[in-house]
């Protein structure tokens, strides 16, 4: 991967503005889809992903249920009208890929061995990419997971970093994506303090991977903040805060 | 042993250090208790637990719920009770210990699509949920409009001591049964009380986290704000119009209601009176007695004053439920004198359970 423009000015300042550690804008709301039993929908920039968990419930086809654990089923689905050129319907290899590093990711927070025999399924449906979507699918995901009632033993946080103009940069854009250094997404739960995604396209150095992660880490921490927010205001509105142990 | 103040979690947050008992909806990890559930953390005498305020139902043991038959086999129906597991009640249940696939008719009994209300015997990880019918109360709905709604908003519904579903049902004339799965029966006599009082039901379940919801139903219903809903005392009064917060839909103080409601609520005296036959009078006062075993009045103390049992030992057992005995005793503090619409159901059973006595 190498680079044929600069894309970070002499001011600092990145393609969309932003500066190296700053990330998009992230607005999340809960509860969007009736329908389902949890369900979130989130902007991370120009990202507009709707996300929506059914569950626990019946497995169909039976063969697939496991006795002692839930089955936890990850379907990412980009829109036909979700990229500027009409995106096939159909699922491809990269959505087969993620759906798969997206329940990966997403299994460690769960406590999948209340629910034997069940399924839980997540439906994470892409109406506007632009780069990060795994991302804040994921993030979107634990939010509505956690909507849903399931028990989880955190909430997961994606974030991604990458190498933009040999500088390490907070939440890469799909034209930081396509014509940066690397790209670094990485899944975290904040409280736990574990990492459950982590990919690499690209080339980096032993320090630059360091701090490169350490950004994501930090990224994962500030969506986490707005997640927790979200959930907050659709569950108890304005009383959120206060309330604090005595010790 | 530290003071720990009622407060709002989601999951992964640390509810406190220390050594404390894990009771539901939160692990340990550490020698942190965190939460694994959206809800109220709260810390009882036993150990800290989450009161969630979302998710399916996941069926437990001695939970009374109502069922949609679903199918049948050849010795057990299939019961659909709104979670992910399919129920199963044994036709041995309902025929008695002699029951013959040949000789009983199963769908005469329970068809297809019957509302069954039904205590869950057995269940556990490997195994579906074994319902039972035999049990005061328990049995064939035959009417009413049935509407699913979160099972964790089932408390709320009820609200503190009945508040909540008795202005409903006396606002609107009808009955409301629910089931601790989430699913709610509305029987009445007219349809427009039982449209009214499926539109308060949603709104309930919508609104369940807000504040004065109590008032808003009442306001909706036009009922004045005397709270007509109280049938007793002053103090009972006082209690129940303090300002409503969103810890109202602890299931802790509202279950064993309930389970009260559950089980067939007649309609006040008042309401009975209004337009009734002479007949039908008659047929009341038999199905009563047929239906109830004690001599309920209206002086019996209302079921607000049972007190709940002190919440069982085991992790995963989750709300506190009365005793059986306990269980009987709402139900007669309920049942002032006569009429429950979907008394005759039970007629069958009832005579099944005298001829298993004979036996």
């Amino acid at each position: 991967m190498s680079q044929t423009r600069s894309l970070i000015d002499k001011q600092g300042k990145r393609t969309d503005g932003r500066t190296v550690g700053q990330l998009r804008e992230v607005k999340i709301s809960v509860g969007v889809v009736k329908n389902a039993d949890g369900s979130a929908y989130i902007e991370f920039g120009k990202n507009k992903i709707i996300v929506a968990v059914y569950g626990p419930r019946e497995v169909h086809p039976k063969h697939m249920a496991q006795p002692d654990r839930c089955v936890l089923r990850c379907r990412y689905h980009m829109s036909p009208f979700s990229t500027d050129t009409r995106k096939n319907p159909a699922p491809s290899r990269r959505e087969v890929e993620i759906s798969k590093v997206m329940r990966e990711a997403l299994e460690p927070a769960l406590m999948l061995e209340d629910y034997p025999r069940a399924a839980i399924d997540v439906y994470v449906e892409v109406l506007q990419a632009d780069g990060g979507s795994r991302c804040a699918g994921i993030s979107a995901a634990s939010v509505a997971l956690a909507d849903a009632g399931i028990n989880m033993r955190d909430l997961v946080a994606a974030c991604a970093a990458g190498k933009v103009d040999d500088k390490i940069v907070l939440d890469i854009n799909d034209t930081e994506d396509k014509e940066g250094g690397a790209d670094m997404p990485v899944a975290y739960m904040p409280h736990l303090d574990e990492v459950t995604l982590l990919q690499l396209d690209g080339v980096l150095t032993r320090d630059q991977f360091n701090q490169c992660f350490d950004t994501a880490v930090e990224g994962c921490k500030m969506v986490y903040e707005i997640q927790k927010q979200a959930l907050m205001q659709k569950y108890f509105g304005n009383e959120t805060e206060v309330k604090e142990e005595i010790q | 042993m530290q003071e720990l103040k009622r407060r709002y979690v989601i999951p992964g947050d640390k509810i406190v250090d220390g050594n404390f008992r894990p009771l539901m909806n939160v692990i340990r990890i550490g020698n942190s208790i965190i939460s694994t559930r959206i809800g109220i953390a709260e810390a009882g005498r036993d150990g800290i637990k989450v009161i969630p305020l979302s998710g399916v139902y996941i069926p437990r043991i001695n939970d009374i719920v109502i069922g949609k038959i679903v199918d049948r086999s050849s010795l057990s129906w299939d019961v659909d009770i709104n979670s992910c597991f399919t129920a199963h009640l044994p036709a041995q249940d309902v025929f008695g210990r002699d029951f013959s696939p040949a000789r009983d008719d199963m769908n005469r009994e329970l068809a297809t699509g019957a509302l069954i209300t039904a205590r869950i015997i057995a269940f556990d990880r490997t195994r579906d949920p074994m319902l039972t019918v035999q049990d005061r109360d328990l049995g064939k709905i035959p009417r009413g409009e049935s509407l699913r709604i979160s099972a964790t908003r089932v408390p709320r519904l009820i609200g503190k001591r009945g508040s909540m579903i008795q202005t409903i049902e006396q606002a609107t004339q009808t009955r409301v049964i629910i089931g601790q799965n989430g699913v709610v029966v509305v029987t009445g006599r007219n349809q427009d009380g039982i449209d009214l009082a499926v539109k308060a039901i949603k709104v309930v379940e919508e609104e369940a986290h807000t504040s004065n919801l109590t008032q808003r139903i009442k306001a909706l219903l036009n009922v004045p704000d005397t709270a007509l809903a109280q049938p007793q005392g002053s103090e009972f009064v006082e209690k129940s119009s303090e300002s409503e917060d969103i810890s109202e839909i602890s299931p802790t103080k509202s279950v064993p209601q309930s389970v009260s409601n559950i089980i067939q609520r007649p309609i006040s005296n008042e309401q009975q009176s209004q337009g009734r036959g002479e007949r039908e009078q008659e047929h009341e006062r038999s199905a009563t007695s047929r239906f109830s075993d004690s001599s309920p009045s209206p002086s019996s103390p209302p079921s607000s004053v049972v007190t709940p049992v002190a919440p069982s030992d085991k992790v995963r057992s989750q709300e506190e439920r009365p005793r059986k005995g306990e269980e009987q005793r709402i139900s007669e503090g309920d049942t002032r004198k006569t009429k429950t619409p979907v008394k005759g159901v039970h007629d069958g059973l009832q005579e099944h359970g005298k001829k298993e006595g004979d036996n």
